[in-house]
């Protein structure tokens, strides 16, 4: 190789990172082109998404004449895998559909519109403002929430019915009640039923077991808070059930770890209860259509605090920084939250949306499933606290950090106390090497 | 760079026209070299420049890279994931690759010819093939290796009772060996076609001899296959450190339970992806170019006791 | 089931030598065989059943409703559901058969690519004595050495600015340059297992490189250009990372890409749907291998070697 072409080479190589970061477009005066403009739409799902929101883009152009959107979809982990390609090489889409645990890590590095900019055009005063606010990055709004779901405990009272146990008062029940029927699920039926599903190794229920507790995972400056013997009690709980015969072994669990819900212990019939989102219960319906399935808020005991739970945004709506047109972009996303007819075409399948006015448009053609989650998500969020701080930048792994030291408590590798304190150690270096 | 320059001195092995080389030919291998050339420089190069840049900075993909010397190279020093997925890594390169080549050549000595229907069998052998990367996989996986599964239904009738093969840190690896020995059928096909230009007259001359099969199997068939063998072997090598989808698909991403499965790719992409750490991603890159350029160094070195060439 | 092994085409048979074909001597020895060939085809039968086990349950939970699918791992089928192969073909914002196509034109593009390029620079390594050989070998084995995640970036930079982002270039230009240095290192194996008479015969016979490469080596090496492209095939239509990042516009997104669009792990997936587009997408490679395995096996034996 002789030095001119490798020299070539070299300067391709550093052209090649010219493109990385974005520079954050011209907030100046946005406003509705004159000219045809084209938006990409990019969001991830299975096929029932893709058809319903194709549907809604449909609608959204037959209104916008000048307006061309564009989608682009894929599934879960291809969804980030690109998002951040196309962000790296200042080629995001428009409008993205984000979740929080990505939003902090994309709002603080810059890749994110404030969307307070647009509001001429995207109008999210129908959203309450405690669900508002989990759009909020440093009190700055970089994402409209499509809606939000409490955690709860779904049963299976085909199982209890089958083994003769009694269901507890759901209403009321305590811990102890819990942990007592769990326990005689599991003896009744000769340990072929376990009582209890998948318990420590996700955020969601990590994160209202720390409500419970009258503790909060991140304070608003994005640092860890939680006590660590929180953390430890909470995987305490799911040791305890394994060693009674309540819960599931440690193999089992460890063999749900990324399994899709369908191929879960609940869906399958091998526990009687386990904690979900409420946004999934329809998904456990229709995928054990001969059970009859019950949801419920957590049990509680004396000492757990009110207001433990709430409405953990489904997803958001995003604009990229380096859109070209962020006033049409803005226009899209307020018809996807506010037109009472995109709210009929979604349905639960975001989640049962936060806008109350696309609740009611939605009420009348229920199914008995999505009616389920309606009702439960309404009499929880009577209830609810004020909302926890999103996940910050430099915690995005946390899922995968959390059940990793999860499934090392499980095997006994460490201790639930020294697992909780290493696992909230990782959590706090990866957000001070973020800023 | 030791790797690099014991690569450049053993090169392909060639030792009659060791060092000369004539004009014409030079003239010859340009015409013939020359898409290698130019998707070398436009194509290949470039990125990988730029990686062996990025290795020296700390990039979280979103912003501007910023340079920071040689902190990439002294954290993986203390990264203890680091060393458990090399772990990882390096026993399923040295106990998985093995056994896949070796039922890849015993079934391709078997299938190669003198019985009806081989070539629906060899179809057969070489679907997994085709199927070992697709999302199917990850759910098949669990019912034929979990605790209630399939493995264990078959132990049970020895009535041994199983553990949760997928699920147990200590056995979970050994099932993304099976899967890889499972899809024996890449290098079996190429052990077919290379078996196919042993002349068959070498089998007659030796059978008038009355060797046997076994016989014929080592003096003619091993040696006269050396090349292909060493063929599969460097690329299994290179194909089995880079080992990605099939924990990806498997483990769902997350190298679990409790890092068992954590392949030195499947940290790679954690780091680049998952953890916005792009840089330190790209300095775990060049690492693994070392291991593996070191290691296939060695094995062009030791071809030249083993491997036979027809010229 | 032996009448379907007995149906399968005889890709053996054309490769037998004439000598054996004709002579008698395969008349007598079958009687004496014809035991151990039963054993072989049982011991065969067993281990190809054991094989294709997860195949066959892919395909029986492509005909089971979905709520059952996960209910059994055994594939006898109680409940016929054929409705997830219609469904599956229109689930997505296209119908299947544009993936189809889509996949099939990268996979032609790509083979085309490989067949050529890697042929002629395995030709350079394995027979040509020019300067800087082994170290052009030695780079070429390094640029397959660093893995694809750190590459994706920079590449997908350059793309991009040369305006090929969205189109079928990124995956197939590359191949048309002999990137994919893997089948290089391949034919180079292959080609310094010709005998070298064969070139120095021709050169005597006054014939230069192209002609000695295109007349002597290439239909030589046969066995080792349909490798090249049955993996070329099979590689590309599995590839998932690369058509993921480079075709974003979903009238361009290929089989990998469609297929993992079925499952959500926060909604409701169609597994059986994801399960019946796979059997439909392996199709094409299973018939692809039956019949291109005469290629591959076209031995040195019946073409011309002496």
């Amino acid at each position: 190789m002789n030095r001119r072409m490798y020299a070539g080479s070299a300067a391709l190589a550093a052209a090649a990172l010219i493109g990385c970061g974005v520079s954050p477009s011209d907030s100046g005066d946005i406003e509705l082109s004159d000219e045809p403009v084209t938006i990409t739409l990019n969001w991830w799902g299975a096929d029932s998404r893709t058809q319903r929101t194709l549907e809604a883009i449909e609608l959204f152009e037959s209104e916008h004449p000048d307006i061309t959107v564009e989608a682009q979809h894929s599934d879960w982990s291809g969804y980030w895998d690109r998002l951040a390609t196309t962000t790296a090489s200042g080629d995001a889409p428009d409008v993205s559909q984000f979740d929080q645990l990505y939003l902090a890590s994309y709002a603080n590095r810059g890749s994110l519109l404030d969307l307070d900019t647009l509001s001429e055009f995207l109008d999210t005063s129908a959203l309450p403002d405690g669900l508002r606010g989990s759009g909020e990055v440093d009190g700055t709004l970089y994402a409209v929430p499509v809606g939000g779901t409490p955690n709860g405990v779904l049963i299976n009272k085909s199982i209890f019915d089958e083994y003769g146990v009694e269901v507890p008062d759901l209403d009321t029940w305590t811990w102890e009640d819990f942990d007592t029927a769990a326990q005689r699920i599991s003896e009744a039926s000769d340990g072929e039923v376990r009582g209890v599903g998948p318990f420590g190794g996700d955020s969601f229920t990590l994160t209202v077991w720390a409500r419970q507790h009258g503790e909060e995972l991140f304070d608003e400056t994005g640092d860890v808070v939680i006590d660590p013997s929180v953390v430890a009690s909470y995987w305490q709980k799911a040791l305890d059930w394994i060693d009674s015969g309540a819960g599931l072994s440690a193999e089992q669990l460890s063999e749900e770890t990324g399994v899709p819900l369908e191929q879960g212990s609940m869906a399958t019939g091998g526990i009687a209860m386990g904690f979900s989102p409420g946004a999934m219960y329809t998904v456990h319906a229709a995928a054990m259509p001969d059970s009859e399935l019950l949801i419920a808020d957590w049990p509680t005991d004396s000492a757990t605090d009110e207001g433990f739970q709430y409405l953990k945004p489904t997803m958001y709506w995003a604009v990229s920084s380096g859109t070209e047109h962020p006033a049409e972009a803005g226009a899209l996303i307020d018809f996807l939250i506010n037109d009472e007819r995109v709210a009929r075409i979604f349905g639960t399948d975001r989640g049962v949306p936060g806008n109350p006015a696309a609740q009611e448009a939605i009420a009348d053609d229920l199914s008995p499933a999505d009616r389920t989650t309606l009702d439960f998500t309404a009499s929880i969020t009577e209830r609810i606290g004020d909302a926890p701080a999103i996940t910050p930048n430099g915690a995005s792994d946390i899922e995968t950090i959390q059940s990793r030291y999860f499934e090392r408590v499980l095997f006994g590798e460490l201790t639930p106390e020294e697992g909780a304190k290493q696992f909230l150690d990782e959590i706090q270096s990866g957000i001070d090497a973020a800023r | 760079m030791t790797a690099l320059g014991e690569l450049r001195a053993l090169g392909t092995g060639q030792r009659r026209h060791a060092i000369d080389s004539d004009t014409r030919d030079n003239r010859a291998a340009a015409g013939f070299l020359a898409p290698w050339l130019i998707g070398l420089l436009l194509i290949t190069i470039g990125p990988m420049i730029a990686s062996l840049y990025l290795a020296f900075t700390d990039y979280n993909l979103l912003e501007n890279p910023r340079f920071i010397g040689t902190d990439n190279i002294t954290q993986m020093l203390s990264d203890e994931r680091l060393a458990s997925s090399l772990g990882v890594t390096f026993t399923y390169v040295l106990v998985s690759l093995p056994i896949q080549l070796a039922v890849a050549l015993a079934l391709a000595v078997v299938l190669d010819r003198g019985l009806r229907g081989l070539a629906f069998y060899r179809s057969a052998l070489y679907l997994p093939s085709l199927l070992g990367s697709s999302v199917a996989i990850a759910v098949l996986w669990r019912l034929v290796f979990g605790k209630e599964g399939l493995f264990n239904a078959f132990l049970g009738i020895f009535g041994i009772e199983g553990p949760s093969w997928v699920a147990s840190p200590d056995t979970a690896l050994g099932t993304i060996m099976a899967l890889n020995v499972w899809t024996f059928g890449a290098p079996m096909v190429i052990f077919l076609a290379g078996l196919r230009q042993i002349p068959r007259q070498y089998y007659e001359a030796s059978a008038t001899d009355g060797a046997g099969k076994w016989r014929q199997f080592r003096s003619i068939t091993l040696p006269l296959l050396s090349p292909i063998i060493f063929f599969n072997l460097v690329l299994g090598v290179i194909g089995s450190f880079q080992s990605f989808t099939q924990a990806f698909i498997v483990s769902g991403g997350t190298g679990g339970p409790a890092d068992s499965t954590l392949f030195f790719s499947l940290y790679l992409y954690q780091e680049a992806f998952a953890s916005f750490r792009m840089g330190y991603a790209s300095a775990l890159a060049w690492l693994l170019l070392l291991i593996i350029g070191a290691s296939t160094a060695i094995m062009f070195w030791t071809s030249k006791w083993w491997v036979f060439y027809n010229e | 089931m032996s009448d379907l092994f007995q149906k399968a085409p005889e890709a053996t048979e054309t490769i037998v030598p004439p000598a054996e074909r004709l002579g008698g001597r395969r008349l007598h020895v079958r009687r004496g065989v014809h035991r151990a060939q039963v054993l072989r085809h049982i011991a065969l039968m067993v281990v190809t059943f054991v094989m294709l086990y997860p195949l066959l349950w892919m395909v029986a939970s492509s005909v089971r409703p979905n709520s059952e699918i996960f209910q059994h791992a055994g594939i006898f089928v109680d409940t016929f559901d054929f409705s997830h192969y219609p469904e599956g073909w229109n689930a997505l914002s296209h119908p299947f058969s544009t993936y189809l196509v889509n996949s099939a034109i990268v996979v032609l593009g790509t083979i085309i690519g490989n067949l050529v390029a890697c042929s002629m620079a395995a030709y350079a390594f394995a027979r040509l004595r020019f300067k800087y050989r082994k170290a052009a070998f030695a780079i070429m084995l390094i640029t397959i050495m660093l893995p694809f995640h750190v590459l994706i970036i920079p590449q997908y930079v350059l793309y991009s600015q040369l305006g090929w982002v969205n189109t079928f270039l990124p995956l197939i230009v590359p191949k048309l340059l002999a990137t994919d240095a893997f089948f290089i290192f391949l034919m180079v194996q292959f080609i310094r297992g010709l005998p070298q008479e064969l070139d120095d015969a021709a050169r005597i016979d006054g014939a230069g490189h192209i002609r000695i490469f295109g007349q002597v080596i290439l239909p030589l090496m046969i066995p080792a250009l349909a490798t090249t492209a049955i993996f070329t095939f099979i590689w590309t239509w599995n590839d998932f990372f690369s058509q993921l990042i480079f075709l974003t516009d979903p009238s361009l997104y290929t089989v990998p890409v469609a297929l993992r669009q079925f499952i959500d792990a926060q909604s409701e997936s169609d597994f059986g749907a994801m399960f019946a587009m796979s059997v439909v997408s392996l199709v094409p490679l299973f018939l692809i291998f039956l019949f291109g395995q005469r290629f591959l096996l076209r031995g040195i034996a019946t073409t011309g070697g002496k």
